[in-house]
């Protein structure tokens, strides 16, 4: 049993406090039975004289000691009185020899003069037996008390606990196993629908209905929450990007699996940290911490395409990146990053920028790359040679043979211009049968004899395999100098071009004589056109 | 109304009053005018007629007389000397007579008879109405002392 119990309790403090009571009423109780009984006994003592004041009067007047010694006796018979006498005229009457303790003394008036006393009547009590029999008295009803405090206390006990405590140990073990949410209400105690308790119980169970509510508001809170969740994390993992999520010191604090399968793709480790900003997997670190730095000087996402470095293979791994500073509610900054691949749009770029500056059959620069590299080179202001080459007999041999055996001609004659030219140099097909040659940083006589050099090859038959034939196409070559001659290219091109029909008049299949530089023109001739 | 009822109450008293003087002054004790005794008290009327002490105060025995029961004279007697209604003056004798030392005064049946009694008797005492008293007869006690 619970010790601080609301039973025991009750128990305890009513059996205490009718114990205290009953013994303190008792005693008062007792006392005053006491008294009362004594008060009774004299009185009786005062009534017995007053029956035989009468005859006491008589024997008195009379002085008839005979009728006194009745009287007295007759007094000393009753239980209260211990003994009696009269004295009347120097006379004394006793009853017997018992001594006189706390006597009661009446004096006898006359019976004819009532003013006149005439004698006295003494009458000892028979104190023992009044105390006794007020003792005796006043413990039986003492012990009434008792009894009836006794039976007051287990009565008031019972009726606390069937009306009040049991009800409230019910409400509270009920409460006690009350889950909230669970729906559960308590019950109301019986009789007790309208009292206090009622009101308990019917305030306690709206309070169980709130937070009934409360807790399935929550719950579905929660799971939509858990579902936001799983697909923010759905959307994070599955995400094709490496996210990161880092301190602006580096220390990583969130990635995905695309992150995991980057860091491995480079043949790297996973680590902790790879430096701010990933600096240790960029080729270039310093360019996007300057480019990130810009950015958030502004306040901007930082967006910008950089290389990393790849450790497993030579091919280039390029990636957008896409840093964002987060402030979170807390003022702690973070730095996210995405990363994504654009290896593959980089190549096809570059694929694309190939295709537009070279030309496919021969593989040469076609005329749009030869121009951009003749831009570049103007603007370089750096002195180079333009010589336009021109095939002769081609569009017989294409007319004869067909396409296919010019495209074979034409092949033959940029592999050969690709076998002739230095590094430093460009050859490019200009369109149809004509190719353009850039000689950089060279002088006539260099120029001069590079060029001999690679018509002496292009002269030299080529064997048509199809038709089993030998075929030999010459060409005619004109040639200016930037900045020498011109300091445009459409001037270079028109000067290239006037010396090369200067030599193609000719048609000479002497190499040495197929050629002409623009400086050798005649002024009528540079006017040409 | 307030002031008649008042005079009739006042009136009433007075009346009553007046009769009972009368009764009262009316009764007298007278001995034989040969008697020594010329005065008593109150308390020697008493004694003498309860029996305690049935002398005259120079020792010579004395013989109360009496009226017998039913006598308006004797009631107003005994209410005069000792307060008491007849019906007690004879319980307290019922109770005295058995022991046997006192005895109730001698009882006439007149006045007459009294007179008589205490002409012919030296040491009879009794209690007559005073317009009855003659020359043989002293009064010795008067209630309206």
């Amino acid at each position: 049993m619970n010790k601080s119990g609301l039973l025991l309790r009750l128990a305890i403090v009513i059996g205490f406090s009718s114990l205290a009571i009953g013994f303190l009423s008792t005693q008062i109780f007792y006392q005053l039975t006491f008294n009362h009984e004594v008060k009774i006994a004299q009185q009786s003592i005062t009534n017995l004289y007053k029956t035989i004041e009468a005859t006491a009067g008589t024997a008195a007047y009379l002085a008839e000691k005979d009728l006194a010694q009745e009287v007295v006796d007759g007094l000393a018979t009753n239980v209260v009185v211990l003994n009696a006498k009269m004295n009347f005229e120097g006379e004394e009457v006793t009853s017997n020899n018992e001594p006189f303790n706390e006597p009661r003394i009446f004096p006898i008036s006359s019976l004819f003069e009532a003013d006149k006393s005439i004698g006295l009547v003494t009458i000892a009590p028979n104190l023992s037996y009044i105390e006794n029999r007020a003792k005796k008295l006043a413990m039986e009803n003492s012990i009434a008390m008792i009894i009836q405090a006794l039976v007051v206390t287990v009565v008031a006990i019972v009726v606390a606990f069937l009306l009040i405590t049991q009800p409230i140990i019910k409400i509270a073990k009920a409460l006690h196993n009350t889950i909230p949410g669970d729906g559960e209400r308590l019950a109301f105690p019986y009789f007790h629908k309208k009292s206090e308790l009622g009101e308990l119980v019917q305030d306690v169970n709206v309070l169980l209905e709130k937070t009934d509510n409360q807790f399935k508001r929550e719950r579905k809170l929660r799971q939509e929450i858990e579902g936001l969740e799983k697909r923010f994390r759905m959307l994070f993992e599955n995400s094709v990007s490496p996210i990161i999520l880092m301190e602006p010191r580096g220390d990583i604090l969130l990635f995905n699996t695309a992150f995991e399968h980057t860091i491995d793709k480079l043949g790297l480790q996973l680590k902790k940290s790879y430096g701010p900003l990933l600096e240790n997997i960029f080729c270039e670190p310093k360019a996007l911490m300057n480019a990130v730095e810009e950015s958030f000087a502004y306040d901007e996402i930082a967006i910008g395409e950089y290389r990393l470095l790849n450790e497993k293979s030579t091919e280039a791994f390029w990636v957008q990146v896409v840093v964002t500073n987060i402030v979170n509610e807390e003022l702690r900054e973070y730095h996210q990053i995405t990363l994504h691949d654009i290896s593959k749009r980089k190549k096809e770029l570059e694929t694309l920028a190939h295709q537009a500056d070279f030309d496919k059959l021969t593989q040469l620069l076609n005329r749009q790359g030869l121009e951009k590299r003749i831009a570049h080179l103007l603007k370089e202001e750096q002195a180079f040679c333009l010589a336009l080459i021109d095939l002769n007999w081609f569009k017989q041999v294409n007319d004869v043979y067909g396409h296919d055996s010019g495209d074979e001609i034409l092949v033959f004659v940029a592999d050969k211009i690709k076998k002739t030219l230095s590094p430093d140099d460009f050859g490019g097909r200009w369109g149809g049968d004509e190719f353009v040659l850039l000689l950089t940083d060279a002088n006539v006589a260099e120029a001069k004899s590079l060029i001999i050099r690679l018509l002496t090859r292009i002269s030299k038959p080529y064997f048509l395999r199809n038709f089993n034939e030998n075929v030999t196409i010459g060409s005619s070559v004109g040639a200016a100098f930037y900045p020498d001659d011109g300091q445009d290219l459409q001037r270079i091109i028109n000067l290239a071009d006037k010396a090369m029909y200067d030599v193609k008049e000719v048609k000479n299949h002497n190499p040495e004589e197929s050629v002409k530089f623009a400086g050798e023109l005649t002024e009528n001739n540079s006017i040409h056109d | 109304m307030a002031g008649l009822n008042k005079s009739i109450g006042l009136m009433l008293i007075m009346l009553l009053t007046l009769s009972f003087s009368v009764k009262g002054e009316d009764l007298v004790l007278v001995v034989n005018k040969n008697n020594p005794t010329s005065i008593l008290k109150k308390t020697q009327v008493i004694d003498l007629y309860m029996g305690k002490f049935v002398a005259f105060p120079d020792g010579s025995k004395a013989i109360p007389i009496d009226l017998a029961d039913g006598s308006e004279t004797k009631a107003t007697f005994y209410k005069l000397l000792v307060g008491m209604p007849l019906a007690r003056v004879n319980a307290y004798w019922s109770r005295v007579k058995f022991s046997g030392r006192a005895r109730p005064p001698l009882e006439t049946d007149s006045q007459d008879e009294t007179i008589k009694f205490i002409q012919e008797n030296e040491f009879a005492i009794a209690y007559i109405h005073e317009s009855n008293v003659t020359d043989d007869l002293k009064v010795v006690y008067r209630f309206d002392e």
